[in-house]
């Protein structure tokens, strides 16, 4: 699978997703985001950052360029399609996928490392996991999952802020999203958004407990 | 616009000029005069820093936007330090985002990616609304600016003192890397050049260097203030290197605007500039204005011909304004033009030749009557002492600290920050002031600043290369202020020397005054850079292991936490720079042959200070008076002294360090304890479970 990881004017994590995929094997590029051809890749990641500033709503703006239509066609053919962090936000306000991300219960930044349950197991992400709580950074201001429809949630959630034994509840909701959502993915699986950054959990050097948990989650883009 | 330019430096201008200069003249020598851009009354005593060593690329000398020191394998580090202090006080979210800004202009000017950032906050007491809404405010615009642009802060210092209350310091250190052969000039080196600027000019920022150059007035000086803009200051950083092998000079649009930008780059040629091809963010703006305008996120290129267009598609790629506006000449004359009509002819040599000043200095020593050591007993003092160490993680979480996957050791981790460089070596960076130290004794203070970075940096494994400094004052004209200035300068000087740290860059900060016109403590501040060696070191607190005092504890206790907190007595602490480098050394040592699992230097707090950082990781500690090696049997300095030199290190083989060590004292002080937040000093049990908590929620309890 060959993956393009897209940068648009604003987006700060393109190296670290590409140097990160390099890590764990996968084929990437980074492309800008009008030069974009998806008939070129399999995969696409929508990196974090702050595209065109988020000076309205997070991701809005990038949502709407010609871009995200092209993600669009590959999220249709059933190419593989990543959000990660202000890429989960553009995906939500692209409609690619459902719910809302709201400020932080905090009404600011948090930047930390979580404990993550993994609960869907059918994303070419998470497909093949043996373990089902993983550790990786936050950082995020606008990061607070919210959805009208609490089973639909439960339904298409894959990530889940827990304790390091799995377990969840409200004193380790760093946001405060509904059902401790970290992330969610489509019915079908393969457009997948998650708040947390797997990029900054690849690298044994940078990682304060020596887990590089991320490469574990992009291993699946092989 | 105000002018701050006194009725001598004006006849003095006359005189050279041989005529009256007009309104915009008179407004580009202000700027370029201005005390933030000339160095004029600091000048003469910087010239004593050590500027040179085998590493150093580029040196202040040089007059650049930024040094470089050499890492090896063909890198350099670009290194920069500035504060914002004047914007942060009137709007702190504006003025703190800008300094960052400031800060990543300077490193990309160079030709370098930024790679970390440092931030070093001083407020008043979080007691008072006003002070907790600058905190706010600075703490938020810092992250907005650096979060949005990619590049993690990742360290720096939070502090308190009544003497910032009207007069906030907001310090901002950046650090890049660049190939050694790819460093690009701040000035040109031959006439004939291109002039190019990127991005629009606004209203905002107006006169800005010049109102850095006078104390506060009280007045709405909020025009003075820069408004930031991180989305167009990332496409500014992504596209300056991009397009930075087609450029011979590049500088950033900072203090004192285009005039100052222009003349500075010229470098003692001239330059013919069409003001009216400048890009404005609002339609008619007067000339003065768009010459003297701070607006942010703008970029002034030397250009040969034949790249112009090269330059200028890239930035058109984002949309981003990019115009030719003159060109360099061989003429030393700076002249702007507006539809034609020159409205600035001024020689080179009279905007780059401002007076020097050295204003008188007299010691004012605050006459203290009845000093006495205070009476204070053991837990009471002990509680007192650590409910002032603070844990910064309400201000460091609101950072993208890992942006960039190359922080290694996080924000509050350790005495130093350590990141990844594109080489696969280490660097650690740390940034030192002790503003009440400096208000006892300034020349003892520069000196131990300097041997504090050198032993953060040594805790983590790494040995200094290389200082950037930042000294701020208040009003230098005052003989007790100049008298600071000068003292703190010698005593940086000579420990930069001593520990071959060269000084490759700083900046000068005057005219920081309360409203009452009460100068701030005096502040130096420095930035050291250091690389590890081989191995670092990532602490850990482990049951049962020994805890070692390396180096000897004097009675010395002026300028301390504890007398700061019950009462001013004692003598000044003294800097031994040879015991502070056998003890750096050892330590290091000791990190590369895994000797060490914890290791802190003693600083604020004395060993108590230092005691309190294993305390916090959830265990207990024993301390035995008699063994900890001092020139005093007073418990008091024993536990409290803040003199330099030394550390407290967990391990288990203390042999290993009393087999090592040469020229200093080593010995057991104590042991770690499972009794969660019981310190024990002898048979005394002191019951630390509050001033824990007290460490973990203090600031986000009073913040939110």
């Amino acid at each position: 699978m060959k993956t393009a990881v897209i940068k648009y004017p604003g987006t700060t994590c393109e190296i670290d997703v590409y140097k990160a995929l390099l890590e764990a094997g996968v084929n990437a590029e980074i492309v800008r985001y009008k030069d974009f051809d998806p008939d070129k890749f399999d995969a696409v990641i929508l990196p974090g950052g702050f595209s065109f500033g988020d000076y309205l709503r997070a991701g809005s703006i990038a949502a709407s360029t010609e871009t995200m239509k092209k993600v669009k066609e590959m999220a249709l053919e059933g190419k593989t399609v990543i959000g990660i962090c202000n890429g989960f936000q553009i995906l939500v306000e692209s409609g690619l996928l459902k719910g809302a991300l709201l400020p932080n219960l905090s009404l600011r930044f948090i930047s930390k490392w979580v404990y993550l349950k993994v609960v869907r197991f059918d994303t070419p992400l998470t497909r093949g996991l043996n373990k089902n709580v993983i550790r990786m950074p936050i950082a995020h201001a606008e990061g607070r999952f919210y959805m009208d429809d609490i089973e639909e949630a439960k339904r298409l959630a894959v990530l889940l802020y827990s304790d390091e034994n799995g377990n969840v509840d409200e004193k380790v909701n760093p946001n405060g999203s509904i059902l401790n959502v970290a992330s969610i993915a489509n019915e079908e699986g393969n457009v997948i958004g998650m708040m947390p950054h797997p990029e900054r959990a690849s690298f044994k050097l940078t990682s304060p407990f020596g887990d590089t948990d991320g490469l574990l989650l992009f291993r699946g883009l092989k | 616009m105000k002018i701050t330019l006194s009725p001598y430096e004006m006849e003095l201008v006359r005189k050279q000029l041989g005529r009256e200069p007009n309104e915009a003249e008179w407004l580009t020598i202000d700027a370029l005069w201005s005390e933030h851009c000339s160095y004029k009354s600091s000048k003469v005593f910087l010239k004593s820093f050590p500027s040179e060593g085998e590493r150093v690329v580029m040196g202040i000398e040089d007059w650049q936007d930024a040094g470089a020191l050499d890492i090896g394998d063909g890198w350099a580090i670009v290194l920069k330090l500035e504060s914002h202090n004047h914007p942060s006080a009137i709007d702190p979210f504006n003025g703190a985002a800008t300094g960052v800004g400031g800060i990543i202009r300077d490193i990309i000017s160079k030709g370098a990616r930024p790679i970390a950032l440092l931030d070093m906050i001083r407020v008043g007491p979080l007691n008072n609304s006003r002070n907790r809404w600058l905190l706010k405010n600075i703490i938020a615009g810092i992250g907005f600016y650096g979060n949005s642009i990619g590049v993690p802060v990742v360290g720096g210092e939070l502090d308190f003192d009544e003497s910032y209350t009207d007069n906030p310091l907001v310090d901002v250190a950046g650090v890049g890397v660049v190939r050694k052969d790819k460093i690009i000039p701040s000035v040109i080196k031959e006439p004939g050049l291109k002039i190019i600027i990127v991005g629009l000019t606004g209203l905002d920022g107006l006169g800005g260097a010049s109102f850095a150059s006078r104390k506060l007035s009280g007045e709405d000086e909020i025009g003075a203030v820069q408004i930031a803009d991180p989305f167009a200051g990332k496409i500014v950083l992504d596209v300056t290197l991009e397009v930075a092998d087609k450029v011979e000079a590049i500088k950033d649009l900072g203090g004192g605007g285009l005039v100052v930008g222009i003349t500075e780059m010229a470098n003692g040629f001239g330059a013919i500039v069409n003001l009216d091809k400048v890009p404005l963010r609002v339609k008619d703006l007067r000339p003065e204005e768009i010459l003297v305008s701070e607006t942010q996120e703008r970029m002034l290129f030397a250009v040969k011909d034949e790249n112009v267009e090269k330059v200028c598609k890239a930035f058109e790629y984002y949309e981003y304004p990019c115009a030719v506006i003159g060109e360099f000449t061989k003429e030393p004359y700076i002249k702007f033009l507006y539809n034609g009509r020159e409205v600035v002819s001024l020689p080179s040599d009279l905007l780059l030749s401002p007076p020097r000043f050295v204003w008188g200095a007299k010691k004012v020593r605050e006459k203290r009557l009845n000093e006495t050591k205070p009476e204070v007993g053991l837990e009471e003092s002990v509680k007192a002492v650590v409910s002032r160490i603070l844990s910064k993680e309400w201000a460091y979480s609101q950072f993208d600290y890992e942006v960039g996957t190359s922080t290694v050791l996080k924000p509050g981790e350790a005495d130093s920050a350590l990141i990844s460089l594109p080489n696969g070596k280490l660097l650690a960076i740390k940034g030192d002031a002790n503003p009440d130290l400096c208000a006892e004794d300034p020349y003892e203070c520069g000196k131990s600043i300097v041997a504090e970075a050198y032993r953060n940096l040594a805790s983590v494994g790494a040995i200094g290369i290389g200082v950037v400094d930042h000294l701020q004052f208040g009003d230098p004209r005052k003989p007790d202020v100049y008298y600071s200035f000068v003292e703190a300068i010698r005593g940086i000087a000579e420990a930069s020397k001593f520990f071959q740290t060269p000084i490759v860059g700083g900046k000068v900060s005057f005219y920081n005054e309360n409203k009452e016109g009460k100068p701030i403590k005096p502040t130096p501040l420095i930035v050291m850079a250091g690389l590890v060696k081989d191995k670092f070191l990532r602490n850990s607190v482990v049951e049962d292991s020994y805890i070692v005092q390396v180096g000897f504890t004097r009675d010395e206790m002026r300028g301390s936490l504890f007398t700061k907190l019950f009462g001013v007595y004692g003598d000044v602490p003294k800097t031994r720079l040879n015991e502070d480098y056998l003890a750096s050394q050892l330590i290091v040592d000791a990190i590369n042959d895994e000797k060490v699992i914890f290791a802190k230097d003693i600083n604020k707090g004395g060993l108590i200070g230092a005691i309190f950082s294993i305390l916090v990781k959830g265990k207990g500690v024993e301390l035995t008076l008699s063994s900890i090696p001092s020139d005093t049997d007073d418990w008091v300095p024993k536990l409290f002294s803040e003199n330099s030199g030394r550390f407290i290190v967990l391990t288990n083989d203390p042999d290993y360090l009393m087999r090592k060590a040469k020229g200093i004292y080593i010995s057991v002080v104590g042991k770690v304890t499972k009794n969660y937040g019981i310190l024990e000093i002898d048979d005394k049990k002191i019951n630390l479970d509050k001033e824990i908590e007290n460490y973990y929620n203090y600031l986000n309890e009073v913040m939110s």
